[in-house]
């Protein structure tokens, strides 16, 4: 029975099989196709959801699209170059300026500290150590300023010693990084090997290395070592960090690990997982920082107040000087040299006239103290219009019946004054700088009968010979085919007529016969005979106007020289000029 | 980037380190030079278009009063015995590190008889080469004065190394 039972149950395995087989077709066919049918719509259904079902699970979503993703962007750059271009183009725009400025910020800030640790005191102290200790100079900065600073952390397999990953702080020498991470293999296996106390049981690992800055921490597993290469004093932190990274990395690449064969691109991405431990802590400033510094500010405060001083001197001499310069204007007074060595100490080097006002006085007078100056002072003879009256009045006040009044500059003398008087106060104006003719008029001065005068011979021949001294010295000076009197040449001949007049009465008292010549003269331009008649008519309109004038006429001898062939002069001689003849009769 | 550790074994004064010299040409650096019995150098090798690390581990020499150091062997992808053809003593002392060698390691292994450019004081008769074949990846004559087969016998090895690594994968 029980072999039928068994026959009965194979048979109806097979009917089974068979209904299977008509329902469902050959190997489920029916099935299959007619899902075929609707597999693309079946999919299209979930597969959004599907995929990120997926990437929540593993990440592999990502790893499987990436290299998809990374040839068709390939593909695009190169055969549709032209879209990509135009596709990116609004980004670039934002892109260059955002890593424009992130470079100039960081840019101003490396520029800030290095001009602060090399410009400060602490920068130059920090200098002179480094090279004392003969590090760099970064690194010595970095020890001072950070606590402690991972520079570097290596992934080095266990077996082979071989460099799976690096990374650096500043990205660069990692050029050994492969040769360090071998070395320290070695390393690690002869400290293993030589003190290894037990035969059995795990070998002895080097945990760290140190040194005065240094330190190599290492955390080995099974199949890796994680090292960090840590400036300054590593807290527990970093070991921390440095495990949970190894147990990280041994989770993740378990089967890389096992299986490396010395290619370790597949570490490539295990290199954020190591940039968590590049860990560093400032430095906390020390609090005496934070202290005023007294003494840099107590030089910042003395030199404003000797700038300020300074400043305050300066605005101060200055006034003085404009204030002293003033005496510069004074009439009579010159100033050659001014000096402020300070406010009380002044050198003044002046020329003054003797008429001029009293330094001392003046220096009172605008509320400046004499006392002060250090004054040098030297004659001179001033000609100011206002020392010249000073000076006329002074000499003028000795002779009482003479009374002056200026006009335009010019004195005018008027009253009664004797010959040899009137001589004396002429020469005397003379020497002051009152010139007859140019700023003296003597016209209205009326002598006095010189018979009263008990006068000398001799001084009368003295005054007579002065005299025609000064009738020679008047010439007149005509312009270019001229013979006509001009205004300056009628002031001169009143001075002629003035002399003439003083003259006539000391010939007379000295016995002498006089007459005035008048000679003419032309210069050597044009025709001789011309020149001749332009000569004497030069001469002739002299002579008209002294007749006018009361000269007698029998006393006037008038001639015409035509041209005077000297050198230097016969081109310009348009002149007339005067010369007393005289004859001694006793 | 593949990297391979490569070793260099052998007696005293065969040349282990004059080889690495005249390979890494002017990279060779002093300053790995240590007092632990091992000094380390770095060629970059270009295989089949294939950049390759190989990381030469110089071992001190070994001798009578020096212990094999076997430790730094570890997790080598292959290794060099380095023989003088001036010395006959040294195939002898290099045969015994490779007996050593091979209880710790089953990596490819090169026979390097250096000095070529001396006079030769021994030879290997054809039952020796035969023998030696057999326990022996590669086989080269050098000279580390003159650079004959230098570069040749290390990029063979990286030759055989990727060779290695292929079959490991297929099979």
């Amino acid at each position: 029975m029980p072999t039928d039972a068994a026959t009965e149950h194979t048979e109806s395995e097979q009917q089974l099989e068979k209904v299977r087989e008509l329902l469902l077709g050959k190997e489920n066919s029916r099935i299959t196709a007619s899902i075929q049918k609707d597999a693309r719509s079946i999919v299209a259904e979930v597969i959004t959801e599907a995929l990120h079902d997926r990437q929540q699970k593993d990440n592999s979503v990502n790893k499987v699209l990436q290299p998809f993703i990374e040839d068709s962007v390939k593909h695009s750059v190169a055969h549709n170059s032209e879209q990509m271009v135009s596709s990116l183009y609004p980004l670039v725009g934002s892109l260059v300026r955002k890593s424009v400025a992130a470079f100039l910020s960081d840019f101003m800030e490396k520029t800030n500290q290095l001009l602060e640790n090399s410009l400060t005191i602490k920068g130059l102290k920090w200098r002179f150590k480094a090279r004392q200790s003969g590090v760099s100079y970064a690194q010595y900065a970095a020890s001072q300023t950070f606590v402690y600073r991972v520079e570097h952390v290596f992934l080095i397999h266990r077996e082979t010693g071989l460099l799976l990953n690096a990374v650096a702080l500043d990205n660069e020498n990692k050029s050994d990084a492969d040769i360090v991470s071998a070395m320290l293999t070695a390393i690690n296996d002869f400290v293993g090997d030589s003190f290894l106390s037990a035969q059995e049981g795990p070998k002895e690992q080097l945990q760290s290395v140190s040194t005065d800055n240094f330190n190599l921490l290492i955390k080995p597993g099974p199949s890796a070592l994680v090292v960090a290469a840590v400036s300054g004093n590593p807290p527990q932190s970093i070991s921390n960090q440095l495990q949970l990274t190894l147990e990280r990395i041994h989770s993740l690449y378990f089967d890389e690990l096992n299986n490396f064969n010395g290619d370790n691109q597949h570490f490539d991405t295990a290199d954020n997982i190591l940039r968590d431990c590049l860990l560093s802590e400032e430095k906390i400033k020390p609090s005496h920082k934070k202290k005023i510094p007294w003494f840099a500010w107590s030089i910042v405060l003395l030199a404003l107040c000797y700038t300020t001083y300074q400043t305050f001197d300066w605005v101060k001499s200055t006034q003085l000087h404009k204030k002293i310069m003033r005496l510069d204007s004074q009439p009579g007074v010159i100033i050659k040299q001014l000096k402020i060595n300070q406010l009380d100490n002044i050198k003044l080097d002046i020329l003054r006239d003797p008429d001029a006002v009293n330094i001392t006085d003046w220096l009172n007078s605008n509320e400046l103290q004499p006392s002060t100056f250090t004054i040098v002072e030297r004659s001179y003879h001033s000609l100011d219009q206002k020392i010249l009256q000073q000076r006329a009045q002074r000499i003028i006040s000795a002779y009482p019946s003479i009374s002056s009044t200026w006009q335009n500059n010019s004195l005018a003398l008027a009253g009664t004054l004797d010959l040899i008087k009137t001589e004396q106060l002429i020469n005397a104006l003379a020497i002051a700088g009152l010139t007859q003719g140019e700023n003296l008029t003597t016209a209205q001065l009326q002598l006095t009968s010189t018979e009263h005068i008990a006068t000398s011979q001799q001084i009368k021949q003295q005054l007579f010979n002065q005299l025609i001294g000064r009738i020679a010295s008047i010439q007149l000076n005509f312009s270019v085919a001229s013979g006509d009197i001009t205004a300056k040449m009628q002031r001169s001949l009143n001075r002629l007529y003035q002399y003439i007049k003083q003259l006539a009465p000391i010939a007379d008292d000295l016995g002498i016969d006089f007459g005035l010549l008048i000679i003419g003269s032309s210069d050597n331009t044009g025709n001789k005979a011309a020149n001749d008649i332009l000569s004497m008519n030069r001469a002739n309109n002299t002579a008209d106007i002294l007749l006018s004038k009361g000269i007698a006429k029998d006393k006037i001898y008038v001639v015409g020289l035509g041209q005077i062939d000297i050198v230097n002069i016969s081109s310009t001689s348009r002149s007339v000029m005067f010369n007393v003849i005289y004859t001694n009769h006793h | 980037m593949i990297q391979k550790k490569i070793c260099l074994l052998g007696a005293s004064s065969v040349g282990k380190t004059s080889l690495v010299k005249r390979f890494v040409e002017g990279i060779f650096s002093e300053k790995y030079l240590t007092t632990i019995g091992v000094k380390i150098d770095k060629k970059t090798l270009s295989i089949a278009n294939k950049e390759m690390n190989l990381l030469l581990w110089d071992m001190e020499g070994n001798d009578s009063y020096n212990v094999f150091q076997e430790r730094y062997l570890r997790g080598a992808a292959g290794y060099i015995i380095v023989v003088d053809q001036t010395r006959a003593s040294s195939l002898l002392e290099g045969i015994d590190i490779h007996t050593l060698a091979r209880q710790v390691t089953n990596c490819p292994a090169i026979l390097a008889i250096n000095k070529s450019d001396l006079l030769a004081t021994w030879h290997l008769d054809d039952s020796e080469h035969q023998a030696y074949q057999n326990i022996f990846d590669l086989e080269f004559l050098t000279s580390a004065k003159t650079g004959k087969n230098v570069e040749q016998m290390f990029s063979s090895l990286a030759e055989l190394l990727l060779k290695c690594e292929k079959n490991d994968i297929t099979t």
